[in-house]
């Protein structure tokens, strides 16, 4: 009988450029990886710290519908403000999961295996952030469902050649694929976790989640084709969703927003602040749940060197809009692009341009990009930096229009601050309520990078290796 | 359905058993392995998934509604707008290709359901919590007769356990 040959002809998807040598067998990765579900005192109080933030941020929008809009800081023209600006940072936030688990599935990058569960939940949690903006915006949220395109008798009627209804469709269908990819991805790890379930009711609960689940090789091979599928559609939404936010700006003919370059400049920003996060996110989880020979230095040096990638094209967007509006000659342009850098907003453009094009450049550094600790510090600046990229974007423009008795300032009351930090603590309770109750990092992609068990030796099994962060990059 | 379950710790153990219960034609062979191997799809040589297909269906049909919608509620509730014709193309191939996406993808999902055979009120006969943590396991669809050689069979290859179920 011929025997087969155990090193396939072409590799598992996610085996290209990474190993994980510390890691010995599939019961090791169910072992270690379940661990981090079992909750504990820092869990708890991070969870209090975003409850406590998500109660400050109810209060104020409580407060605002008693009081209305007048108590944030709208100042006409500048009717967008806080609320519109944190909505395109939370959409951009949520790029990145779908980016990791789709994108770079399809470029079989081998670091997004480890990273791309936390990236996906990230983006679900984002965008469901985001998508109370606009009703917390419209100041009387009870009638949100005015903002729904269909036809009724209110003569309002449903206008498909307008931006943001184009953005109603584009949010509303990236958050039920960015859902759908992040359970289907599930559904092999729920069955895990149900075969080793011991309570009877968690037991039922995770059973009816995983569909019965058995992991038989026909399941595995029409799960392998739907995701390879549903990451290909999913890769032109991801250009698709940031392209069309942009669009409601790039569509209206005010100074600094109607321009061509709209498009993947937003969605190279919602790449870059979307990294950022991930960084923020993975880091501490790495740390804290004893995962970090799961997610080594080598993984978090590539993700280093994609936000480094994505900062320049940033950076390269900042220039080239400065360029456009000397290069056009535009009186208005001009002295909008001047007004924001050198005048009235100079602070936060400054802030953006440091946190955004020059504070990245670091990640030049090898040693800094396998410095997590330096990593997680950069995140953090990021996203305060592409925050106040899309303040830059939102208030310069509307303060600073054609006509100059239009001319006019703005400044954020407690009210915005505090539903802006109400939203993290909304987004960050929900991801914490996650990583308590599903694997955060992917077992079944995992154990597919971990050598099998074999009869014969396999000949490229990895010595098992304590130093698994070693000093020389690209070891391993 | 009766037969006989084979469990494995070895990958290659396992694929042995395949091929060799393949060639002898000892009944249908339903493998279960923790992750996608290519070592078994070598071995089983199962036919292409149609998953493919719900995806092109479902998202030309999507994309077809997308434009549909657009232009049938515009033409409905005519509304001129900076001067364009009531339906325009361009604009409305934002939802052409949302609602592609949209529904190719659940088509996806919902081809994966079917072909995959979840949501699954019960496991059925031939499967052990052990299969999703790290061991591979056989199951030989047979009539009694077939038994003893399926058994013989999965414990020359390397089976740690072998047991009739019915």
């Amino acid at each position: 009988m011929a025997t087969i040959a155990y090193e396939p002809k072409r590799p598992n998807i996610a085996t290209a450029n990474v190993q994980l040598p510390a890691v010995r067998d599939y019961e090791q990765v169910d072992d270690e990886i379940t661990a981090s579900l079992r909750p504990t005192k820092a869990w708890f109080a991070a969870l209090l710290l975003a409850m406590s933030c998500l109660a400050i941020g109810i209060s104020a929008w409580m407060y605002q519908i008693n009081q209305g809009l007048g108590v944030a800081g709208y100042n006409p023209p500048v009717m967008w403000g806080v609320y519109i600006i944190t909505f395109v940072f939370w959409v951009g936030i949520g790029h990145a999961g779908t980016l990791i688990s789709a994108i770079l599935y399809l470029f079989r990058a081998g670091f997004r295996t480890t990273i791309y569960r936390a990236a996906e939940a990230m983006t679900v949690f984002a965008v469901m952030t985001a998508g109370l903006f606009p009703i917390i915006h419209i100041g009387r949220p009870w009638k949100f469902f005015w903002l729904i395109p269909y036809p009724n008798w209110r003569l309002l009627w449903p206008q498909f050649k307008s931006p943001l209804i184009w953005d109603v469709f584009a949010i509303s269908t990236y958050l039920t694929i960015s859902t759908t990819f992040l359970f289907v991805g599930l559904i092999p790890d729920i069955a895990v976790l149900r075969d080793r379930e011991k309570n009877p009711t968690r037991r039922a609960i995770l059973a009816f989640l995983s569909f019965g689940w058995r992991n038989t090789e026909r399941e595995w091979r029409h799960f392998a084709r739907a995701y390879l599928f549903l990451a290909a559609v999913s890769t032109p939404l991801v250009l698709s969703v940031h392209s069309v936010v942009s669009f409601d700006f790039a569509m209206a003919l005010t100074p600094g927003w109607h321009t061509t370059i709209f498009p993947p400049y937003f969605v190279a920003g919602a790449i870059f602040s979307g990294i950022g996060m991930v960084f923020t996110i993975i880091i501490p989880i790495r740390k804290w749940f004893n995962l970090k020979h799961y997610v080594t230095l080598n993984h978090l040096d590539a993700a280093a060197k994609l936000c480094l990638f994505t900062s320049m094209v940033v950076g390269c967007a900042y220039m080239v809009e400065f360029f456009i509006a000397w290069y056009g000659g535009v009186a208005a342009e001009q002295d909008y692009f001047w007004n924001r850098v050198f005048g009235q907003w100079w602070w936060a453009a400054w802030i953006m341009l440091t946190c955004n094009m020059i504070l990245p450049l670091s990640l030049f550094s090898q040693k800094l990009r396998r410095n997590p600790t330096w990593l997680w510090m950069l995140s953090i600046t990021i996203n305060i930096g592409m925050w106040f990229e899309r303040f830059v974007i939102v208030v310069p423009s509307l303060s600073h229009e054609f006509e100059p008795w239009q001319w006019t300032t703005y400044a954020p009351t407690w009210v915005d601050y505090s539903i802006l930090l109400g939203s993290f603590g909304w987004f960050f309770m929900w991801f914490l309520l996650f990583i308590k109750q599903l694997p955060v990092i992917a077992l079944a992609e995992v154990k597919e990078i971990v050598p099998p068990r074999l009869k014969r030796a396999h000949a490229h099994t990895p010595d098992t290796a304590d130093d698994f962060e070693p000093e020389t990059p690209g070891a391993h | 359905m009766r037969g006989v379950l084979g469990h494995f710790k070895e990958l290659d153990s396992a694929v042995d058993a395949i091929t060799e219960l393949k060639h002898k034609r000892l009944g249908d062979v339903t493998v279960f392995t923790p992750t996608p191997r290519h070592e078994f799809e070598a071995a089983v040589q199962p036919p292409t998934s149609p998953v493919r297909r719900y995806m092109l269906v479902g998202g030309l049909s999507g994309c077809i509604f997308g434009y549909w919608m657009a232009i049938w509620a515009s033409n409905y509730w005519p509304l001129v707008v900076g001067g364009k014709a009531i339906s325009t193309w361009i604009p409305y191939t934002v939802f052409g290709f949302e609602v592609f996406v949209l529904v190719g993808a659940l088509s996806t999902v919902a081809g994966l359901f079917i072909h995959a055979r979840i949501p699954r009120l019960t496991m059925t006969v031939g499967y052990d919590p052990r299969f999703s943590r790290g061991d591979y396991g056989i199951w030989v669809e047979c009539t009694p007769e077939q038994f003893a050689s399926a058994e013989a069979l999965l414990k020359k290859h390397g089976a740690v356990e072998v047991r009739g179920e019915r």
